[in-house]
């Protein structure tokens, strides 16, 4: 598989205090990448970087060998919060990314858009069905959703777009847990079927091991200091149980080299 | 009964909100009583029968000075569309429309200023300077640089109230959260898509509330410029009736220039409500 995410030597300063050093980490195509860590180790700023919504301040951020200077189609992104226009209903939050594409800003006023706008309507409407939303859900605003409801909306308004990489930021972290799990299982499978790569931040080891093809662990060794990439642990999919959740001889060699370098009590253990 | 979770009933609320309006009234007629016992012309604090006689020359009577006045006769509709006080209502307006109009443009700086870091760069520092300039102050040189007609009326009210109006949309346009705007770009917007697809209709709604807010601002300003320059207009008929101690019209034109704000307010509200059923107000 080719690196479809590089980055190379990452740092970033804010007011003179260092984030993040030296950060080296490649994605495949394909890879569903869960970055764990304790908050504050920088591992939001990692996923702004890729998405190209900050700027590194040494080294660079390579998406398919090039270098983006800000966010594009190609880079999907379901934030914790704020994850949908509050003034659009959810087919309009679903149809946005299309209509932009497609039309423009100039193009809307063109009887052409409201003709193709029907059609559009109707592809959201699949979208809400693979999300498990109702039809009637569609001519909601996203604040008489739930939150579960709010970021399966999310998810169906940046998978419209097709793009090559999905970020995920801390995106389930306000749900509660049963909601939690319902959309995990949802996000890897929709992982399966599309075969985007996904980049999921989390604060929750148990969520990341049960997402990630690849876990990487973000961390310090020193409190002042800047962060690192502690692990990059592969998850065999042949270790993982039908129901996708990893076997128990999996779990206790993770367990074991997380509780050794001491990361255990930092990372918050929760439901998966 | 001053408790933090007190839940007044109906009747309770209905006599609370409405105490002091009664209060405020029985004082003015019980005031204007004793002043007419000591003086029955008193014309400070006219009398019931002195406020009829004057709401019914402004609202059925043409201007006595004015030229073309139209007819003093004719149907109740006829009459009050010919009265002086219908005549100073459309002059009023027609200015206020004016700075209603002026302030699009207010809206639409304040937004690229929040935007697009350079507009904001070139534009806020001036404007933060121009918002404190008291805009009555600069009332003679308006007269001065653009005489004495509507445009340095309506110049007065740029100058009190758009500055207000920029930093206001430039301060809502930096509220919307950053999330929206990268959103935004990863779904195939542009930074005009971003800008007015997003964050203007997102700021629209808190705009409007804005500008509502500073309605009693752009009055006070159109009324300053009426009072000091004008030969129409509600401010310039309360001006002009003062100096005749004309209390009993002067009263009546208070309380409709009250109840036009009021309504303008009223109808922006409900207007904001239409157009935004997804904005729930603060």
């Amino acid at each position: 598989m080719t690196d479809l995410i590089q980055l190379e030597n990452i740092g970033v300063t804010y007011h003179s205090k260092k984030v993040l050093d030296s950060l080296t980490l490649s994605i495949a195509a394909g890879e569903f990448i869960a970055v764990c860590g304790e908050t504050g180790c920088g591992k939001s700023t990692m996923l702004r970087l890729i998405l190209g919504a900050e700027r590194p301040t040494s080294g660079r951020v390579l998406i398919d060998g090039r270098e983006l200077p800000r966010p594009d189609r190609n880079r999907g992104y379901v934030p914790q919060k704020y994850s949908l226009f509050p003034d659009k209903t959810v087919l309009d939050n679903i149809t946005f990314g299309p209509e932009m594409e497609e039309f423009g800003l100039i193009g809307m006023l063109t009887p052409r858009y409201y003709r193709r706008r029907a059609e559009l309507r109707e592809q959201a409407h699949a979208y809400l069905r693979q999300m498990g939303l109702q039809p009637g859900d569609g001519a909601k605003y996203p604040d008489q959703l739930s939150g579960g409801m709010q970021q399966r909306v999310a998810i169906a308004q940046a998978l419209i777009m097709r793009p090559k990489i999905l970020l995920m930021d801390e995106a389930f972290s306000a749900l509660d847990p049963a909601t939690r799990g319902g959309m995990q299982r949802l996000v890897r499978k929709l992982w399966a079927e599309t075969g985007t790569t996904i980049l999921f931040v989390t604060h929750n080891i148990s969520e990341a091991i049960f997402l990630g093809t690849r876990v990487v662990v973000l961390g310090k060794d020193d409190p002042a200091g800047s962060s690192k990439v502690m692990f990059d642990l592969e998850i065999p999919e042949e270790s993982r149980e039908p129901s996708g959740i990893v076997g128990r001889d999996e779990m206790d060699r993770l367990s074991a080299l997380i509780e050794g370098a001491g990361l255990g009590e930092k990372l918050e253990i929760g439901v998966a | 009964m001053l408790r933090i979770d007190a839940s007044p009933n109906r009747i309770t609320t209905w006599t609370l909100s409405w105490f002091l309006f009664a209060a405020g009234i029985a004082l003015y007629f019980y005031t204007s009583h004793s002043r007419h016992i000591e003086n029955p012309e008193d014309k400070v604090v006219p009398s019931l029968t002195q406020l009829a006689q004057g709401t019914a020359d402004a609202f059925l009577k043409p201007d006595s000075e004015q030229k073309d006045a139209g007819p003093a006769e004719g149907s109740l509709p006829a009459k009050f569309f010919s009265s002086m006080l219908w005549t100073d209502t459309v002059a009023s307006s027609k200015r206020f429309a004016w700075s209603m109009a002026l302030l699009v443009p207010a809206v639409l700086l304040g937004l690229h200023m929040g935007m697009f870091p350079i507009i904001g760069t070139f534009f806020l520092r001036f404007i933060l300077f121009f918002d404190k300039i008291i805009a009555l102050s600069v009332l003679p040189i308006l007269f001065i640089a653009f005489g004495i007609d509507e445009l340095s009326k309506v110049m007065l009210i740029v100058i009190g109230v758009t500055p207000t109006i920029i930093l206001d949309s430039f301060n809502l346009t930096k509220s919307v959260p950053p999330e929206q705007i990268v959103k935004g770009f990863t779904l195939g917007a542009h930074d005009f898509g971003v800008t007015y697809r997003i964050v203007m209709k997102q700021i629209l709604p808190r705009v409007l509330n804005s500008i509502r807010l500073n309605l009693k601002s752009i009055m006070l300003f159109l009324f300053a410029g009426e009072m000091i320059a004008s030969q129409d207009g509600l401010a310039f008929r309360i001006a002009l009736l003062r100096r005749h101690m004309g209390m009993n019209v002067i009263i009546p034109y208070v309380l409709w220039v009250a109840l036009l704000l009021f309504l303008v307010d009223l109808t922006m509200r409900l207007l904001n409500k239409k157009i935004h059923p997804w904005f729930r107000e603060a």
